[in-house]
């Protein structure tokens, strides 16, 4: 059954007055359309300040109605299982309590439930396939703007054989301006004020995980075509063969996480999401997931925000019942098995373990320039970034369970991000003896194979380098993936 | 509390009676098709990767006077969504209650 806005609005409420200790309910700056309130809630356990963090938001297509009840029985679950040390079970894939509190005491989670309400109450008391906001539009007897093609990333402009309308009263009218609707500006109020590192807007159905772009497809070669050239406002196409550029190490990432997703939705029971770029769906403008990406593009002061859309439910004979089926249990346990991966893929293990318990901010970010401007660069180099991103969590849940080996692993941090600062640098024979010494009690301690096989290959990768400097170690790792054997290995 | 609208607004009282769920597919040859990006159209997903669509009579008539055929699955009355598949308050709290239990919380006055 599918919960009123009041009810969902009663539910962050009592969790934020019950348990301060854990969420913190918040009223965003813009009431909608018809002048309801729209809330926010960050769940965090422990103290200490700004976190890596996740925003996930749901009801902006008002007939959706699955999500906002899943997001809030996420934020109940995540709750119930660090308060009471218990693993959450969704379905075949069991997340255990050690997994779940990594990501609650090392992150900050936002949940908007819920950003459509005047959308909402209308499916419930009048049109149960209505999509939009319930804007009066101007000189016009059609209501509604989509809030899903309202926001600012090429705005207003109307694809090929795309979803984008000029016209109020078609169902993807895309608003009188880029951000017109107080409930797009209110998830632009979060990304302002917040620390967002990942972000994700749920919508339903065709079971898909979806990332940018969605304006035009997208390449990795030409820098020269980015959005922020484009005229936007049009009620026009592209022009045709534009394609939106993207690096490498980005699409990589996308790809990646999308895959971790669909994996972790797939381990519930069986229900195979397709990962893509939005775009593959079809042409959209004005989305939220192209919107945060586009941020840092368009403000390099701006942090980056990887944002992903997912498409909850498949289809099942009709289409009301496609949007909300009887009964969505299920469902929604696929959809929540997918946004916990989203979160744990959202931690970053070498700023976790060096930046705010080490204070060497300046390693840390060394580390990240290696990562993001030299191995990015090369596929061999990608891979080892994929590789690490594949073991960085079971390692953390390795550590996080042996106090000496987590000191060792800081330790050990701290003198590569010294080493990388300090030109001509090479390791010792000593440390490079530490370094597998960890990597061999990570393999005994790593309970999934794959996560063994990784890290042994991180092994045999540390042996052949040796004593290298720092740069001709780069250099090797930018030009030999994992698993690269020459002639003289064979 | 939202304002009370005292009469119905335009957009209210042109609101369809129904809606259709239909696959679109090319009409006659020879026959000029506006693209279909330019109707702005309620596309909604074909479990076949095809062009379905959730349309008004308004607009099946646009569509075949634009060159497609029209195949209607369906017809859907517009109505709100079935009373039994809105949750109550009572089954709300009593979820929430049994979810937190043993879990200590923040009492009213402390």
């Amino acid at each position: 059954m599918y919960r009123t806005i009041t009810q969902l609005n009663d539910i962050m409420r009592l969790l934020a007055f019950w348990f301060p200790q854990y969420f913190r309910r918040v009223l965003l700056p813009e009431r909608s359309v018809e002048n309801r309130p729209v809330y926010a809630l960050r769940l965090r356990a422990g103290g200490g300040g700004e976190r890596r963090s996740v925003l996930l938001v749901g009801g902006v297509h008002a007939r959706e109605l699955m999500n906002p009840d899943a997001i809030v029985e996420l934020a109940v679950d995540l709750l119930v299982s660090h308060a009471l040390n218990r693993d959450l079970i969704y379905g075949r894939r069991r997340w255990t309590a050690l997994q779940v509190r990594i990501i609650v005491e090392t992150m900050d989670l936002w949940f908007l439930p819920c950003s459509n309400p005047d959308g909402r109450l209308y499916v419930m008391n009048v049109d149960d396939l209505w999509r939009k906001n319930r804007r009066l539009n101007l000189r016009s007897d059609c209501r509604g703007v989509d809030l899903n093609r309202n926001v600012d990333i090429v705005w207003g402009v109307t694809p090929t054989l795309g979803q984008v309308s000029c016209n109020p009263c078609s169902e993807v009218f895309v608003g009188p301006s880029a951000f017109s609707e107080p409930e797009t500006r209110n998830v632009k109020y979060l990304l302002d004020t917040y620390r967002i590192d990942c972000f994700a807007d749920v919508h339903s159905y065709s079971e898909l995980v979806l990332h940018p772009w969605g304006h035009a497809p997208t390449q990795t070669v030409n820098p020269a075509q980015r959005f922020t050239t484009l005229p936007t406002g049009t009620c026009a196409p592209i022009a045709p063969g534009y394609e939106e550029y993207m690096t490498p190490r980005d699409q990589l990432r996308f790809q990646t996480v999308a895959q971790r997703i669909v994996n972790a939705i797939a381990a519930v029971r069986g229900r195979v999401y397709a990962a893509e770029t939005a775009w593959a769906l079809y042409p959209t403008t004005g989305t939220h997931s192209d919107y945060v990406y586009s941020r840092h593009i368009a403000d390099p002061r701006l942090r980056k925000t990887y944002g992903y859309t997912f498409e909850t439910g498949p289809y099942v004979g009709n289409v009301p019942d496609s949007f909300h089926p009887p009964d969505p249990t299920w469902v929604k346990n696929d959809t929540k098995s997918g946004m916990l991966a989203l979160m744990q893929q959202c931690i970053c293990a070498i700023e976790l373990i060096g930046g705010p318990l080490l204070q060497r901010n300046a390693e840390v970010s060394a580390l990240r320039r290696v990562r993001d401007d030299l191995l990015a660069t090369t596929d061999a180099g990608r891979a080892w970034i994929a590789l690490f991103e594949r073991v960085q969590f079971p390692i953390m849940t390795v550590m996080l369970r042996n106090q000496k080996l987590l000191e060792e692993a800081r330790s050990l941090l701290d003198l590569a991000g010294r080493l990388v600062v300090e030109e001509g640098s090479k390791p010792e024979t000593a440390d490079v003896e530490r370094v597998l010494s960890l990597l061999r009690r990570l393999v005994k301690g790593s309970r999934e194979e794959t996560v063994r096989t990784d890290i042994e290959a991180m092994i045999v990768e540390v042996n052949r380098l040796g004593s290298l400097t720092v740069a001709a170690t780069i250099e090797q790792l930018m030009h030999r993936g994992p698993g690269y054997r020459d002639s003289a290995d064979l | 509390m939202p304002k009370r609208r005292k009469t119905a607004d335009k957009s209210e009282l042109q609101r369809p009676n129904v809606r259709f769920e239909a696959t679109l597919h090319p009409g006659e040859p020879g026959r000029a098709h506006l693209e279909l990006d330019q109707l702005g159209l309620d596309r909604v997903p074909d479990p076949e990767g095809g062009i379905r669509v959730l349309v008004t009579v308004d607009d099946l008539i646009r569509l075949v006077d634009r060159g497609f055929e029209v195949h209607i699955v369906r017809a859907y009355p517009v109505r709100p969504l079935a009373r039994e598949l809105i949750a109550d308050k009572a089954s709300v709290q009593a979820w929430l209650q049994s979810e937190v239990k043993g879990i200590a919380r923040r009492r009213k006055g402390s």
